[in-house]
């Protein structure tokens, strides 16, 4: 009984978007008062790929545990200290589409008998894996969606982390991971593109640019806006360059503790155990 | 560095040599400096000069593709925790001074000795002080590779700041709280060196590591922010005098924005000794370089006497090694980065196979 009040007093937060667990609900399902164990979904898109949630259901369902959905949007999080509407219209975007997508999850569950909550957050997946971790009890593993790359994992979260591997996920994988990276590569293009049609504004003229750019007093301006523009453009394409070459900062991975493994191997789909 | 007001200035025609030069030299530029917090400067004025730009444009247009490549990389290192704006502002402020101060004795030094005995000053300022701090900076790298790559932080800055002489400041991401006043001379010789031989960060990183407490992460991500501030200022001054050739810069720029991502990336991957290396590496072999040029100098005012061949040899050679210094600065950082992604993906490998071979009961 403490433990589920304790939870729901914990769990009040206009962010998170959590929906509690209430007493009348745990009576009117006549269960005992003690707090089930349950399987945490994580994903970076506002909905679960289909095959992932589909498979974390009918898993939650065969141990009898229940169900967490978490939604990240890392890229929302900010780290400064410069407060943003714009950011805070996207996540409101963001935590709307997560909460209508999980409706749908949440009749599959219902009727399966299966508890579900759900969580949006704007942190890191190791940061979100581990705070989660502390306020919600009983959380035996993570089911990673396809959308999160195993550099994610670190050794900071303290329970093992499954993804999933299979003829269908795997199809599923490589779908996501296509349509991510052919996001970054057209953006990349068009930074390039931005960036080429600055430099041959400036080169086709160099006459005119040069007369008016060196001519000192207040025309310092000219040369001093311009490399900013270019920096901003050229500098964000050579960021995103080197991105979908795959050179990006790496999180140092620290030895793991010694995974529990709480799922057997099946033909398809197998759960993967990310190191 | 003096005003040429009322001259003419001739601007070089461009052809695809130069073009290619400048953005290579600025690609590997910009890696350096990303991963140690500066470089790429001194070689890109002479090289420009080499082309035949006129010195000053050639500083001025250096100078105006310097601040948003700092920029740049400030911002990117900032995003992985690295760079401490507070410091790096305190510090860009006493800098402003020294520049003031560095600019006032190239003047005199130019009245009294003439250009022979500027260029001397300047030559012998870089051999001096890059052996010295460099000699220092590699020989420190050497030790933490031998003890085992932990980096500690230096006796002399722990007894500064143990020193409480108000004001005391408290920089959170460099982990420090020391008076004010020591931060001073250390903004102020990044300043004064930067005004002599356009490279402050050689003095400014390893005074915020040795003198403030530092680690090498931190003071060479936040001398981009130094960097940034003292560029900013100064192309103003050039470019209200027109002396910014906006075209080279604009092709350096190309190329170091590229360079100076990766070499930001870098330092996530490597041990953060490794800075010091670089940084040691490209000081002393430019030390050498610029030591080749003193006999030139000493030659036109009188002090020796030497042939033209040689002296020509000197000073090809001197050019030379100092591209060779950078060449060497971007080879190993490549190098310890390629090593440390490689062993990245073979751990990932053994963990996947040990798993696979796991029989789940």
């Amino acid at each position: 009984m403490k433990d589920q009040k304790n939870k729901t007093n914990e769990v009040v937060e206009n962010e998170a978007g959590m929906v509690p667990f209430s007493m009348s609900q745990a009576a009117a399902d006549g269960r005992s008062s003690q707090v089930k164990r349950k399987i945490l979904v994580v994903g970076k898109e506002h909905a679960f790929t289909p095959g992932v949630i589909d498979y974390a259901v009918s898993l939650a369902q065969r141990l009898g545990y229940d169900l967490v959905g978490m939604n990240l949007k890392p890229a929302l999080e900010q780290p400064g200290k410069f407060f943003s509407p714009y950011n805070q219209h996207l996540r409101a975007k963001f935590t709307k589409q997560a909460r209508e997508a999980w409706e749908k999850t949440k009749t599959g569950l219902q009727q399966q008998g299966i508890r579900g909550e759900h969580v949006v957050r704007f942190n890191d997946v190791a940061k979100a894996v581990k705070d989660l971790n502390q306020r919600v009890k009983r959380i035996d593993f993570v089911i990673a969606d396809v959308g999160i790359n195993s550099e994610e994992i670190t050794g900071e979260i303290p329970l093992p982390v499954f993804s999933i591997s299979g003829y269908e996920g795997e199809q599923v994988m490589a779908q996501e991971q296509e349509r991510s990276s052919s996001r970054l590569v057209g953006k990349t293009i068009a930074l390039g593109l931005g960036s080429v049609a600055i430099y041959a504004a400036v080169f086709w003229n160099s006459g005119s640019v040069m007369q008016y750019f060196t001519k000192g007093g207040w025309f310092a301006a000219l040369p001093v806006a311009t490399v900013f523009l270019v920096s901003f453009v050229h500098g964000a394409f050579a960021s995103n360059l080197w991105s979908c070459l795959g050179i990006e900062a790496t999180k140092k991975v620290q030895p793991r503790v010694a995974p529990r493994p709480a799922a057997r191997k099946r033909p398809r789909p197998q759960l993967r155990l990310n190191a | 560095m003096h005003d040429i007001a009322g001259e003419a200035v001739q601007f070089i025609d461009l052809n695809t040599m130069n073009i290619l030069f400048l953005f290579v030299v600025g690609f590997i530029g910009g890696l350096v400096s990303g991963f140690i917090g500066s470089g790429g400067a001194f070689v890109l004025t002479p090289g420009m000069m080499s082309l035949g730009v006129v010195g000053t444009v050639a500083v001025a247009s250096n100078m105006c593709h310097k601040f948003p490549k700092a920029m740049v990389g400030a911002y990117k290192r900032f995003k992985y925790g690295q760079v401490d704006i507070k410091l790096g502002l305190v510090i860009a402020a006493s800098a402003g001074l020294g520049v003031w101060v560095g600019i006032k004795i190239q003047e005199m030094i130019l009245a009294a000795w003439g250009q022979a005995g500027s260029n001397l000053y300047v030559s012998l300022s870089f051999v001096v002080i890059l052996v010295v701090v460099g000699g220092y900076v590699f020989y420190d790298a050497y030790k933490t590779q031998k003890t085992g790559g932990e980096e500690k932080v230096s006796s002399l800055a722990l007894w500064l700041q143990k020193i409480e002489l108000w004001p005391m400041m408290t920089f959170k991401t460099a982990n420090i709280r020391i008076s004010m006043w020591f931060t001073l001379p250390i903004g102020f010789a990044t300043g004064m060196l930067a005004a002599t031989i356009a490279v402050g960060g050689f003095i400014g990183v390893p005074g915020m590591i040795y003198v403030l407490g530092a680690s090498g992460l931190v003071a060479s991500a936040t001398e981009l922010v130094v960097a940034f501030v003292m560029g900013f200022f100064g192309t103003i001054k050039w470019a209200m005098h027109g002396m910014v050739d906006i075209r080279l810069t604009l092709i350096i720029l190309a190329g170091s924005l590229i360079g100076v991502q990766l070499g930001a990336i870098g330092t996530t991957y490597v041990k953060e000794h490794m800075i010091k290396v670089v940084m040691g590496t490209i000081m002393i072999i430019v030390a050498v370089s610029r030591a080749l040029a003193v006999p030139q100098y000493l030659k036109e005012l009188g002090f020796i006497s030497m042939s033209p061949t040689t002296l020509n040899i000197l000073s090809k050679a001197s050019f030379v090694i100092m591209c060779l210094a950078l060449a060497v600065g971007s080879f190993i950082i490549l190098g310890a980065m390629w090593k440390a992604k490689r062993a990245e993906s073979a751990a990932k490998k053994a963990a996947d196979y040990s798993l696979a071979e796991e029989s789940y009961g």
